[in-house]
């Protein structure tokens, strides 16, 4: 959370709330959904919700990566699908894992770099430009699987995306690994410090001489091989592969990291607030159906979620 | 945004800037049609053009108001959502009875500019994206609409489908009422202090309300517009089809975009205009029946849509970096 003492000094009682609000928050969550259902809190629900909590965490890092940078990235969903889409493109056994990974990265980076480039270069909003990439992938997929994806996916993705260790689901594990990770990047390194500067500021990043491109660019390329990544775990999790896999992981991003305190005016925000916000959303989606209300409230709670939890953190960066 | 212009020197520059990009879509629009001509002999006929631009009024709609927001800096993602909307709403109340479409069809569409109108007070209210609020909002009404209905419900009365398929000395009549409402929106943005407002606040809202413009009759202005529009377009779908359908809007929010940005106008705001995004409705409408007629796949056809986005902003962006 250091970009979050960056920026000016609030009151007291408003930096609390700011900083920590969230995390209140989803304590409450957690603590009233128990309350009104039970089985909200049983270890059979919590580990459900954690197993869908780590595709959706691993992508909110990526995007929280670009968000700081002031950009955004709606490509992710179109990354994860493509990525998936390779897991049945070759052999149904364990030997052509190492080349799937290898066509998923090279999708993954290929991507990320031609957002950032797109993005610095051409001065492409990065709505228009993350667009842009997303509907070409989706062509490139549909195109590369003729409508329809055939083909099996090795059994080590279903391991890795299924599969648990010793109780604690593997897709969780390899979550948190990539939390740790990419927090200490974030908050622990020049990168970090350089992306703050430049989401924050991009005039005093250039004064202080740093390559504002490259390090704008390097977040692109984050966030689209973490979505590689949770695209390879959902496809294992499913099992099955379609060309939609993760869609609305790129709405469902963007609303995580901005619940979590990423702000999209960028130069803000942190891992573990992107990570709380996605394990809230994940949590509401959950509570609503625990509760028996018809599934159209998820989707009418998660849009007047989305216009709170922004409303509420540009208040609280006004007092 | 970030260079502060004159006010005085960014009209001038306005004017050079859009009038390029509006005659270079033009001359896109000429050169496509006379390709097209040269590589499928049954693309530039009469008959074919005129299907083109029949289908084309539902996107012609939504991007008209869509417009309106971009000029602002803004945008709205609603707008899908509300199609879904209106068009679910006014199927299943309507029935197939004409005389309640004579009450439901209007106040439908003051719904629609009533919900847009909101979506620009909230912006203006929490000072909080457009992007963000709007999304925000056109979730719920898509909760709503699904709520409402799952699947497509009522029917729209068929004496009303002269509007979608009748011609009128040659041309469709919907498409013809579609361009009709273009001029009139360029008129207004043209002649009437809010037009002028909207340009004002688009290119510096800053030196915007230091003039006095209100940004709350600004951005409560465009939202509605684009609202009552996407509306409309959602009406003129389900009449078409004869039917409404809580997804109709679904790819009509990103798609809605495109032509606006083929049409000059930027989404930093303030430069551009609605017979740019005219012409790039045109434009993207064209295109997509001439790769049908050259049998590329649909699949294909999204690389070349995502290319075409790409190509349309690189080059206006650096008009604005040649002129600036």
């Amino acid at each position: 959370m250091s970009g979050a003492t960056q920026t000016g000094a609030p009151a007291f009682g408003g930096e609390f709330f700011a900083r920590y609000g969230i995390y209140l928050f989803l304590a409450l969550l957690i603590a009233g959904g128990g309350l009104i259902s039970p089985s909200f809190v049983s270890a059979g629900n919590i580990n459900n919700m954690l197993v869908q909590l780590a595709p959706l965490g691993i992508v909110v890092i990526g995007q929280a990566f670009v968000i700081i940078s002031r950009g955004l990235d709606l490509s992710v969903a179109s990354v994860m699908a493509t990525a998936a889409v390779m897991t049945s493109l070759y052999t149904s056994d364990n030997s052509s894992a190492p080349l799937i990974v290898a066509s998923a990265l090279a999708v993954a980076l290929a991507t990320g770099l031609v957002n950032g480039l797109l993005v610095t270069k051409r001065n492409v909003s990065p709505f228009l430009a993350t667009l842009a990439t997303a509907i070409m992938l989706q062509g490139i997929r549909f195109w590369l699987t003729s409508g329809a994806p055939s083909g099996n996916i090795p059994p080590l993705f279903k391991q890795i995306g299924a599969g648990s260790l010793g109780g604690v689901p593997i897709s969780l594990v390899i979550f948190l690994v990539i939390a740790v990770v990419f927090w200490v990047v974030l908050h622990r390194s020049a990168y970090g410090r350089a992306l703050y500067i430049v989401g924050g500021n991009p005039i005093a990043g250039r004064l202080v001489g740093l390559s504002s491109d490259r390090v704008i660019i390097v977040a692109y390329m984050i966030s689209s091989t973490l979505a590689a990544t949770a695209g390879l775990i959902l496809a294992g999790f499913a099992g099955v592969v379609d060309n939609f896999v993760g869609r609305g992981f790129e709405l469902d991003s963007i609303v995580a990291a901005v619940i979590g305190g990423v702000a999209l005016s960028g130069g803000r925000g942190g891992i573990a607030g992107a990570v709380v916000g996605a394990a809230i959303l994940i949590a509401i989606f959950n509570l609503v159906l625990l509760i028996g209300a018809p599934v159209q409230f998820q989707i009418i709670i998660k849009g007047a979620v989305i216009v709170l939890a922004a409303a509420f953190y540009v208040k609280k960066s006004k007092s | 945004m970030s260079n502060p212009a004159l006010p005085g020197r960014s009209n001038l520059r306005r004017a050079l800037s859009s009038n390029g990009a509006l005659l270079a879509v033009i001359a896109l629009l000429i050169l496509l049609v006379l390709v097209g001509a040269g590589l499928n002999d049954r693309f530039a006929t009469v008959s074919n053009l005129t299907n083109v631009f029949e289908q084309s009024a539902g996107l012609g709609l939504v991007s008209l108001g869509q417009t309106l927001t971009v000029l602002t800096a803004g945008i709205d993602l609603s707008v899908g959502s509300m199609m879904s909307l209106i068009s679910t709403l006014a199927s299943g109340l309507i029935d197939g009875d004409l005389a309640r479409a004579a009450w439901v069809i209007p106040a439908l569409l003051v719904l629609a500019a009533a919900i847009g109108g909101g979506n620009g007070l909230l912006i203006h209210w929490l000072g909080v994206h457009p992007l963000i609020v709007t999304l925000g909002t056109g979730t719920v009404m898509q909760g709503v609409v699904l709520l409402y209905s799952l699947t497509p419900t009522g029917a729209m009365p068929f004496e009303l489908e002269w509007i979608a398929y009748d011609r009128f000395l040659g041309l469709p009549i919907g498409a013809t009422i579609t361009v009709l409402l273009f001029v009139l929106v360029a008129l207004m943005l043209r002649y009437t202090t809010i037009g002028r407002d909207v340009y004002a606040y688009g290119d510096d809202p800053e030196a915007a309300r230091l003039m006095g413009i209100s940004q709350r009759k600004v951005l409560i202005f465009v939202y509605a517009m684009s609202g009552f529009f996407a509306g409309l377009a959602g009406l003129y779908l389900s009449i078409r089809f004869g039917i409404g359908d809580p997804y109709q809007g679904q790819n009509y929010t990103l798609a809605s975009i495109t032509p606006v940005v083929v049409g000059g106008t930027m989404l930093t705001g303030g430069r551009g205009g609605v017979i740019g995004t005219l012409f790039g409705v045109l434009l993207v409408s064209l295109l997509n029946n001439l790769l049908n007629f050259l049998q590329v796949s649909t699949h294909l056809q999204l690389v070349v849509q995502g290319l075409i986005i790409i190509a349309a902003v690189s080059i206006y962006i650096e008009r604005k970096r040649g002129l600036a």
